[in-house]
C-alpha cells in the first residue's frame, strides 16, 4: 500500500514540475520556460560506482532526460561545455529543520517550578505533550532563503525536514532547497516518522528521565495498538490516531551517544521497527553492539576541536576520554564503514556550515573511502527516505539536482561552481573565472614599479607585489567580472595606501588610481611569465592517519583488551566462606570456568592455573551493594506518584568510572535503584561490575526488583514551596497511594486473567496493556520484589499493613533507619533490612537514627544488609560493615555477611552469589588483611573468574593513562601550531547520584558551587 | 573543587521551606558535664600512644588537677593517695582534635532554625562561632564515643566567613567548653575553575572561573584597608569588621584559607604573605600533592577535607584521596585531616586517619598525629593538648584497641582536663530502650 502511495506522489510531483503551480494565478504575464540544458564534456559521477568521463547530461523542465557518453542534443537546448569539469548529484541531508518554525524552549523553572501534571496542548490529543505524532512537517514548511542558501553553498539539494521537538515528533517532509515556493520544493509530505528521548519544549513534568522517556514511548506503542483494535470506541485521541498512520513510515530516532542509540534500537526491536538512528559520533566506542543493532545511522560531523592544553595544570581538567575522542571522532565514519555499517551524513550539527567539507575530508584522511563518503551524502539518504527514484544519483527521469565542480568532490582544491536544483541554477563560484595567474611587470605612470605575482587557484588567487626588488607587500584585491580593485601600502612604516582600480586588458591588467597624497595615476601590469602549476602532491596515496586504541569502556582506566576468565588457584589464604565452614585458615580455593570449583586445604593447582599466594591474606566474596546509584544516566522519574513502568536497565552507563572505583573497594555487584522521589519508583537493575563489558553483559535479568519510597522525599517536604501540588503531601496520603495503585493492579491482573483464560476471544475486548499496572501485578504475583526506602516507624508499620491487607510481600526495607523500632514486626513478616551503618541528623526523619540499628535488627533475626546509596561509601563498605561490630556487637563473620551473603539473599541471587561454595559464581576479593580492618585493601577483585581490578595492574594503568594523555597533548599542540582551532578546556564531572537526587534540583545546587 | 557538602544534606537544604520549631528541651537531655578532677588519678597497664610517635607498652599515666604529671612504664607511677584505675590490656590515646567542623552550630541539616554557621553577606570577619556554639547539641556526646575530645567550630558563609573557636566536646555552656577563642579568620578563596550545568543533557562541566578576579580584588581592598586600620592605635570611626582582622596581621590568629586547586593555593598564600600575615593555613587542599615543595618551603600547614571522598577527576588515581595525607606527611608538610564542614560525621575522623595509613606509607602512629598533634600545633593549642606529655592537659581516651580501626575503636573511658566524662548519649539511650523491648542483652 505504501509503495503505491509513494509512486503516486512521485507521479504527481513530476507533473507539477512541468507545469509549476498551474492552479495559481499570476501577477503579470506567464513566463514558463522549458529549461532545456545540455552539459557536455563533463566527468559525470552518476553515483559512487559509475562515472561517465567526457559525458553529457541533458535536462528539461527540472528533470534529467538523458545521461551518457553520447547524447543527441535536440534543437533548442542551451549547451554548456564543461571542459573536463565534474558533475555530481546534489547532496541530501536527513536531519534537517530547514523551513520549520523555530522550536522555542520556554524558560523552565530549573526544577523548581510548580509541577505541570497535564498537557497544555489544545485539542483532542494525547495526554503527554512530548508525544506529538500529529505534527506534520509538510503543513508548516516554508522555504527559508537564508538557511537554504547556506545549505546549497555546501552542495545540498534535498533535505528531510521535521520538527525537532518532543519524544514522538510527528512526520517529516522531503523538500528540495529551491528558492521557489513550498509547493515546488515539497517532494513528499509524509516521508518519515521521528522520535527522540528528549521531551523538547514540553513543560509537562513526565517524563523527567531517560527511562521515563523509554516507558512513555513503549506505552504509546501499546496504546496505539489498543486504540486501533477498539480503543477508539471508548475515547477519541487524535494523537494515537496519527501515530497509527505514521508508525509504518521510515522511522528516524535522534539520539546523542552510543548508549542512547542502543536504547532506541531496543525499543524498535520490541515493536518490530528498525529505526534509522542519528548517533552522537562515538559509535566506534561500542562498535560491535552498534553493528549488531543493524540500524542504518545518521552521523554528525561536528568532530571536536582541539583543546587548549598549553598550561599543564589547566589541561589536567580534560579527561583522557575527551582527548581520545578528539583524536578518534574523525575516524568514526571510517571505522563504521569498514565494519559494514551503513550510514548517511548530516550537516545539521555544524554550527558553522562552511566547516562541512573540511570535516568530510578529515573523515577521509582517517580512512573513509571516498565512494562511501559519496554514498553517505547521496544514495544512502535517498534510499532511506524511499526517494531513490528522484534524488541521490544522476539518471534519466530523476530530478535535475546536481553539482558542477572543478575537481573530484572531495579534493582539497575542489570548487563547487554551481548547484542546480530542480533544473534551476544556483551559482556558488564563477565557472568561467579568468585565470590571471602568472608574473607581471608593474608600472605606475609608465615608470617601472616592481612586479605582481599571482598564484594559488583560479578561483582564489594569491597576490603578491614586490616593489623595487626589495619590499614585498600583500595587496588587498577584489576581482569580479573582469573588474579589479587593488590596494597596498608601499612603505611599511609610513602610513599611506595606493588605491588602484582596473580591468583585464589583453594578457595583462590596466587601470587608474590614486596615490596616498591624492594625485591621480595610471597603471598597468604586463604578463612576463605564465603561471607554472606546481605538480600535485596527492597523486601518491595519502597515508591514512592513525589513532590510539579504543578503550573498553571509553575511560582512561578502561581496557585495551577485555580481561578474560582464568583458572586461578588461590593458595594458603584465610577464606571467609559465609557457609557452615565459617572462616577457614590456610585454605585453598580453585576457580574454573567462572565458578568456584574447589574449596579446601592442601589442594593442588589444576593444569594451566595461575597460582596466587594468599599467605597472610583474606579471600572473601565480592561485596554486593544492595542500594546503589552508580553507572546510571538518570535516577528519578519523580514526576508522578508512581512510575512503576520505568526500568533502570534502560539507563545503565557502563562508562561510569565509579564502576572501576567500586571494584577497587572490593564491590562486585550493585543493585541500581530508582530514586526516592515518589511512592512507587521504578524497576531496579542488578548488575555485576564487569568493567568494560556491555550493558547486557553486566545485567542480571533474573533479579526482578522495584523501588518504593516513604517519607519526606515522597511527600516533597524539602522541595520548596512550589512543590505543594502533587499528591501526596502527607504520610496519610502515601498510604492511599498504595491502596489505590494496588487495588487497580489487582483489577488489571484479573482482567487479563479472564481474557487469557477465555476460550473464544473474538467477541472479547482486548484489555489495554498498561506497563505500570503490569509491574505492580508482578509484585502481587510474587514475581517482582520490593525494596522500600523508609525511615520512621509509623510509615514502616503503615506499609506492612497495606501489604497485609492486599496480600503482597515487602521484600526489603532500605535505609530503614528506625528498623530497630520495628524489628519484631519485620521478622514476623520475613522482611529484610538494608541500612546505613551510622547515618543520622541530616533531616527530621533521621533524628532517631542510631548506629546500633543493624545490630538490633540482626539480633531480632532480621536479614540485615549494609548498603551505600553513594559511590564514595560503596568503595569502603567493608569498613561500614565493621561498624556493626563496634556498635552493637555483631559477630565479625555475621557483619561480613551484611555486605555479601545477606544482600544476595535479599536480592534472591544467593543460589549463585554471596558465599564461597563450590558451584557458585567466582566473584571474589583477596584482601591485604582482615577485611573488616581499616587497613584492608583489595589485592584483586574478580567477577566470574575474570580479574577486573588488580592492585599492581592499577598502578601500571596510571602510568599508561599518563603516557596516553601526554601523547595526545603533544599531538594537540602540534595541531595548534598548525593553526587549527582550539577550545577552552571544559571538564565533565563524574556525577555522584543519591536516591534523593531529583534531576534539576540537585543539579542546580552543584551549579551554585 | 570546593568539596561538596554531603549531597543528602544539601538536597534537603535546597528546598527547605518549613521552619520547624525545634525545642531541644522536649527531648531527653545530654548528661551532665564532667566534674573537675578532685584527686590524682593513675591509669595503669595500658598501651599508651603518646601521639608523638612514641608508644609505651604496659604503661602508666598520672594526672592531677587536670594536668599530666607523669607518663611512663606501669611500674614507674606513684599510687599513693591516688585513684588507681587498672586498664590492663587497653590502649590510651590523646583525645582526637577535629578541625574545620560545624559541630555545635548545626543540628539538623534540613531544619533552618537549627543552622547557625552561615551569616548573610560576603565580608563577615566579625562574626564568631564562639557565641553560637550549643553545648546542648545532641550530636556532641556521640562524638566522644569515638574519641573526639576537641572540635573547632567554623563559620562557613561569604568570602570572609568569620572566626572559629576550639571547644571541648563537654561543657555547660560555650564559655565553659571553649579551649581557644577566636583562633582564626576563615576565608573562601575563589575557585580557579567553576562548574556549570547543562540543562539540556544534565551534564556538569568545569571551566575557568571568569568571575574570580572580582573576588580577589575585593579581598585585596579589604585586606589593605584592614592592614591600614590595624596600624592605628585608636581608630575613629571604629569599624568592627576591620577590628576583627587585627589579630591576623599581629600574628596572633590564623588566617585559614579554603582553597583546593594548586593555583588557588599558591595564589592565596602569596596574597597573604604580601600582607605580612604569618600564620597561614590552607584548608581543603585537594591538589596540594602537586605543590608539596612550595608548601614545605613556605611552611604552610594543610588541613585536608575528608579523605573519604571520590577522586576529583575521572583519570585520577582512585586512591588519591586516601593517599593524600601520607603523601604530604612524607614530603614534610604539616597536615591535619578534617571532615570539612560536617558535624555528626566527624565521629568517624579516626577512621579517616586509619584509612590514610592503610593506603599510604605512613604508619598508624604517624596517622594518629593527623588528628592530634598536628591539629594542635596548627591551631596553636599544642602547649595544652595533642600529645600525652607531662605538663599537658589530661584529655585522653581509653579504648579496647587500635583507635584508628573500627575493630579496636571502642572507647571505654574519657577524661577531659582530668575530669571523667559520662559517655551516655541519645543514641545509646535509644539502643538501651529497644534492647529492653526485645529482651536483648
Amino acid at each position: 500500500m505504501m509503495k503505491k502511495l509513494s509512486t503516486l506522489v512521485f507521479g504527481l510531483t513530476l507533473t507539477s514540475l512541468c507545469h509549476a503551480q498551474e492552479t495559481f494565478p499570476r501577477n503579470g504575464t506567464y513566463d514558463e520556460r522549458t529549461g532545456r540544458y545540455a552539459f557536455t564534456n563533463a566527468n559525470i559521477v552518476v553515483d559512487s560506482k559509475t562515472t561517465i568521463p567526457n559525458g553529457t547530461l541533458l535536462i528539461e523542465n527540472g528533470v534529467i532526460r538523458e545521461v551518457s557518453k553520447q547524447v543527441k542534443i535536440p534543437a533548442g537546448v542551451v549547451v554548456i561545455d564543461l571542459k573536463g569539469k565534474y558533475i555530481y548529484p546534489s547532496l541530501i541531508d536527513l536531519d534537517s529543520d530547514y523551513g520549520m518554525p523555530e522550536v522555542k524552549n520556554e524558560a523552565r523553572g530549573r526544577g523548581r517550578q510548580t509541577p505541570q501534571l497535564e498537557s497544555n496542548k489544545k485539542g483532542a490529543f494525547g495526554w503527554n505533550q512530548a508525544v506529538q505524532p500529529e505534527n506534520d512537517a509538510s503543513q508548516v514548511f516554508s522555504p527559508d532563503a537564508k538557511k537554504g542558501g547556506d545549505l546549497r553553498k555546501i552542495g545540498f539539494g534535498t533535505v528531510l525536514t521535521y520538527s525537532h521537538d518532543g519524544i514522538v515528533r510527528g512526520s517529516g517532509a522531503v523538500v528540495t532547497l529551491t528558492d521557489e515556493s513550498a509547493n515546488k520544493a515539497l517532494l513528499n509530505g509524509k516521508a518519515s516518522a521521528h522520535f527522540s528521548f528528549s521531551k523538547g519544549t514540553s513543560g509537562q513534568n513526565y517524563p523527567s528521565s531517560g527511562m521515563g522517556a523509554v516507558a512513555l514511548l513503549r506505552q504509546n506503542y501499546y496504546d496505539a495498538d489498543w486504540y486501533a483494535k477498539g480503543g477508539k470506541t471508548k475515547e477519541t485521541n487524535l494523537s494515537l490516531e496519527a501515530f497509527n498512520q505514521i508508525k509504518t513510515l521510515p522511522s528516524f530516532f535522534e539520539t546523542n551517544d552510543k548508549y542512547s542509540l542502543l536504547r532506541a534500537d531496543k525499543i524498535g526491536d520490541e515493536f518490530g521497527t528498525q529505526y534509522i538512528i542519528k548517533g552522537g559520533g562515538d559509535e566506534y566506542q561500542r562498535l560491535e553492539e552498534v553493528k549488531a543493532s543493524k540500524a542504518t545511522l545518521i552521523l554528525p560531523l561536528d568532530f571536536p576541536a582541539a583543546y587548549d592544553v598549553t598550561d599543564p595544570w589547566d589541561a589536567d581538567a580534560i579527561s583522557v576520554a575527551q582527548l581520545k575522542h578528539w583524536e578518534m571522532a574523525p575516524a568514526n565514519p571510517s571505522v563504521l564503514a569498514k565494519s559494514g555499517v551503513s550510514f548517511a551524513f548530516t550537516a545539521a550539527d555544524l554550527k558553522n556550515k562552511s566547516d562541512f567539507w573540511s570535516k568530510i575530508r578529515s573523515a577521509i584522511e582517517y580512512g573513509l573511502p571516498k565512494e562511501k563518503a559519496l554514498e553517505a551524502l547521496t544514495t544512502t539518504p535517498a534510499r532511506l527516505i524511499k526517494a531513490e527514484g528522484q534524488v541521490g544519483s544522476l539518471k534519466a527521469g530523476m530530478l535535475a539536482n546536481f553539482l558542477i565542480t572543478s575537481d573530484d568532490l572531495f579534493s582539497k582544491d575542489n570548487v563547487i561552481y554551481e548547484n542546480w536544483i530542480q533544473g534551476k541554477k544556483f551559482i556558488l563560484a564563477p565557472i568561467d573565472a579568468p585565470d590571471l595567474r602568472g608574473t607581471y611587470s608593474f608600472s605606475i605612470n609608465k615608470a617601472a614599479t616592481g612586479k605582481i605575482e599571482i598564484s594559488g587557484s583560479v578561483e582564489k588567487p594569491d597576490y603578491k607585489i614586490t616593489i623595487k626588488d626589495t619590499v614585498k607587500v600583500t595587496p588587498k584585491v577584489t576581482l569580479a567580472n573582469d573588474l579589479l580593485t587593488l590596494t597596498y601600502q608601499p612603505e611599511k612604516k609610513t602610513p599611506g595606501t595606493v588605491r588602484l582600480t582596473g580591468w583585464i586588458a589583453g594578457k595583462g591588467l590596466a587601470g587608474e588610481g590614486v596615490m596616498p597624497d591624492g594625485s591621480p595615476l595610471t597603471w598597468n601590469a604586463i604578463l612576463t611569465e605564465p603561471y607554472k602549476s606546481v605538480a600535485k602532491k596527492d597523486t601518491a596515496v595519502a597515508k591514512i592517519k592513525e589513532t590510539g586504541p579504543v578503550l573498553y569502556p571509553f575511560v582512561g582506566f578502561g581496557n585495551e583488551q577485555l580481561p578474560k576468565s582464568e583458572t586461578v588457584f588461590v593458595k594458603n589464604a584465610t577464606v571467609w566462606t559465609n557457609e557452615k565452614d565459617g572462616i577457614l585458615q590456610n585454605a585453598d580455593v580453585i576457580i574454573q570456568n567462572g565458578k568456584i570449583s574447589k574449596v579446601g586445604k592442601g589442594l593442588s593447582a589444576p593444569s594451566g592455573a595461575r597460582t596466587v599466594d594468599g599467605t597472610g591474606k583474606h579471600l572473601t566474596n565480592g561485596i554486593i551493594d544492595e542500594h546503589s546509584h552508580i553507572a546510571l544516566f538518570a535516577i528519578n522519574e519523580g514526576s508522578q506518584t508512581s512510575s512503576a513502568e520505568v526500568r533502570m536497565s534502560d539507563v545503565i552507563n557502563p562508562d561510569d568510572v565509579n564502576i572501576y572505583r567500586q571494584l577497587a573497594g572490593g564491590v562486585t555487584t550493585s543493585h541500581l535503584l530508582h530514586g526516592s522521589a515518589n511512592a512507587i519508583g521504578g524497576q531496579s537493575a542488578l548488575v555485576k561490575l564487569k568493567w568494560g563489558a556491555t550493558q547486557t553483559e553486566m545485567l542480571i535479568p533474573e533479579a526482578k526488583t522495584i523501588k518504593f519510597a516513604l517519607g519526606e522525599n515522597v511527600k516533597q517536604s524539602n522541595w520548596g514551596d512550589v512543590a505543594r501540588v502533587r499528591f501526596p503531601q502527607t504520610r496519610m496520603g502515601v498510604e492511599q497511594v498504595y491502596y489505590d495503585h494496588f487495588t487497580r493492579a489487582k483489577e488489571y491482573a484479573k482482567g487479563w486473567k479472564e481474557y487469557n483464560g477465555a476460550g473464544k476471544k473474538t467477541a472479547l475486548e482486548v484489555p489495554r496493556r498498561d506497563l505500570e499496572l503490569e509491574a505492580l501485578a508482578e509484585i502481587l504475583d510474587n514475581q517482582r520484589f520490593i525494596t522500600c526506602h523508609s525511615y520512621v516507624q509509623s510509615e514502616i508499620n503503615m506499609l506492612m499493613h497495606v501489604a497485609d491487607s492486599l496480600n503482597f510481600h515487602i521484600n526489603t526495607f532500605t535505609h530503614i533507619l528506625e528498623g530497630y523500632k520495628m524489628a519484631d514486626k519485620m521478622k514476623a513478616r520475613n522482611i529484610g533490612g538494608s541500612t546505613f551503618a551510622d547515618w543520622w541528623a541530616y533531616k527530621m526523619e533521621v533524628k532517631e537514627a542510631i548506629p546500633y540499628n543493624a545490630a538490633l535488627m540482626y539480633h531480632e533475626g532480621v536479614t540485615v544488609a549494609i548498603n551505600s546509596d553513594d559511590a564514595e561509601m560503596a568503595r569502603r563498605l567493608n569498613q561500614e560493615a565493621a561498624k556493626t561490630v563496634v556498635f552493637g556487637g555483631v559477630p565479625e563473620e555475621e557483619a561480613w555477611k551484611m555486605v555479601t551473603l545477606n544482600p544476595a539473599k535479599l536480592l534472591h541471587v544467593d543460589n549463585r552469589m554471596g558465599s564461597i561454595k563450590v558451584g557458585k559464581d567466582a566473584d571474589l576479593v583477596l584482601w591485604s588483611t582482615h577485611p573488616l580492618s581499616i587497613y584492608a585493601r583489595p589485592e584483586f577483585t574478580m567477577i566470574e573468574g575474570t580479574v577486573y581490578f588488580d592492585r599492581k595492574e592499577d598502578v601500571a594503568k596510571q602510568t599508561k593513562v599518563a603516557a596516553e594523555r601526554e601523547r595526545l597533548i603533544q599531538k594537540m599542540l602540534s595541531d595548534k601550531a598548525d593553526g587549527k582551532p582550539t577550545q577552552k578546556a571544559p571538564m565533565t564531572m563524574p556525577r555522584m547520584w543519591h536516591c534523593e537526587d531529583i534531576i534539576g534540583i540537585h543539579a542546580e545546587h552543584e551549579e551554585g558551587k | 573543587m570546593k568539596t561538596k557538602k554531603y549531597n543528602k544534606l544539601n538536597t534537603c537544604l535546597l528546598g527547605l521551606a518549613a521552619v520547624f520549631c525545634l525545642n531541644t528541651a522536649g527531648f531527653a537531655q545530654n548528661p551532665a558535664p564532667a566534674k573537675p578532677q578532685t584527686r590524682p588519678i593513675i591509669l595503669t597497664g595500658a598501651t599508651i600512644h603518646l601521639g608523638n610517635g612514641q608508644v609505651i607498652e604496659n604503661g602508666a599515666i598520672s594526672f592531677d588537677k587536670g594536668i599530666i604529671t607523669q607518663v611512663g612504664p606501669a611500674a614507674s607511677g606513684s599510687t599513693n593517695n591516688v585513684e588507681v584505675i587498672d586498664v590492663k590490656g587497653k590502649h590510651i590515646f590523646p583525645g582526637i582534635i577535629s578541625m574545620n567542623t560545624t559541630v555545635g552550630i548545626q543540628e539538623i541539616a534540613s531544619v533552618r532554625a537549627t543552622l547557625d554557621y552561615s551569616e548573610v553577606g560576603e565580608i563577615n570577619p566579625h562574626v564568631r562561632a564562639l557565641v553560637a556554639y550549643n553545648t546542648d547539641s545532641e550530636v556532641i556526646p556521640t562524638l566522644r564515643n569515638t574519641g573526639i575530645l576537641l572540635s573547632q567550630a567554623v563559620p562557613q558563609g561569604g568570602i570572609i566567613s568569620g572566626s572559629s573557636s576550639v571547644f571541648y566536646t563537654d561543657g555547660w555552656n560555650w564559655e565553659d567548653a571553649v579551649l581557644k577563642k577566636d583562633d582564626g579568620i576563615w576565608i573562601n578563596w575563589p575557585s580557579y575553575l567553576s562548574t556549570s550545568f547543562n540543562y539540556e543533557d544534565f551534564s556538569v562541566s568545569l571551566k575557568k572561573n571568569e568571575k574570580r578576579q572580582e573576588t580577589i580584588d575585593l579581598f585585596r581592598s579589604t585586606f589593605s584597608d584592614a592592614k591600614g586600620y590595624a596600624g592605628i592605635s585608636k581608630p575613629s570611626p571604629m569599624n568592627i569588621r576591620l577590628e576583627a582582622m587585627k589579630d591576623i596581621f599581629a600574628g596572633k590568629a590564623n588566617l585559614y584559607i579554603r582553597a583546593d586547586y594548586a593555583k588557588d593555593i599558591i595564589e592565596s598564600v602569596k596574597f597573604a604573605q604580601e600582607f605580612g600575615i604569618k600564620k597561614i593555613v590552607i584548608v581543603g587542599g585537594d591538589q596540594s600533592n602537586k605543590i608539596t615543595a612550595f608548601l614545605k618551603e613556605n611552611n604552610i600547614p594543610v588541613v585536608l577535607n575528608q579523605s573519604h571522598r571520590l577522586p576529583n577527576a575521572t583519570d585520577e588515581d582512585v586512591y588519591l584521596p586516601y593517599e593524600l595525607p601520607g603523601i604530604l606527611t612524607k614530603a614534610g608538610v604539616k597536615v591535619a585531616i578534617s571532615y570539612s564542614d560536617e558535624w555528626w560525621r566527624t565521629r568517624n575522623l579516626a577512621f579517616l586517619a586509619g584509612t590514610s595509613s592503610g593506603f599510604s606509607d605512613i604508619k598508624p602512629e604517624e596517622a594518629l598525629q593527623l588528628i592530634t598533634k598536628n591539629a594542635a600545633e596548627i591551631m596553636g593549642i599544642d602547649q595544652y593538648v595533642g600529645t600525652l606529655e607531662k605538663g599537658k592537659q589530661a584529655s585522653l581516651i581509653v579504648t579496647g584497641g587500635d583507635l584508628l580501626d573500627m575493630r579496636g575503636n571502642s572507647v571505654s573511658m574519657v577524661f577531659i582536663k582530668g575530669g571523667k566524662v559520662n559517655l551516655d548519649d541519645k543514641q545509646k539511650r535509644l539502643y538501651d530502650k529497644y534492647k529492653e523491648k526485645y529482651g536483648q542483652k
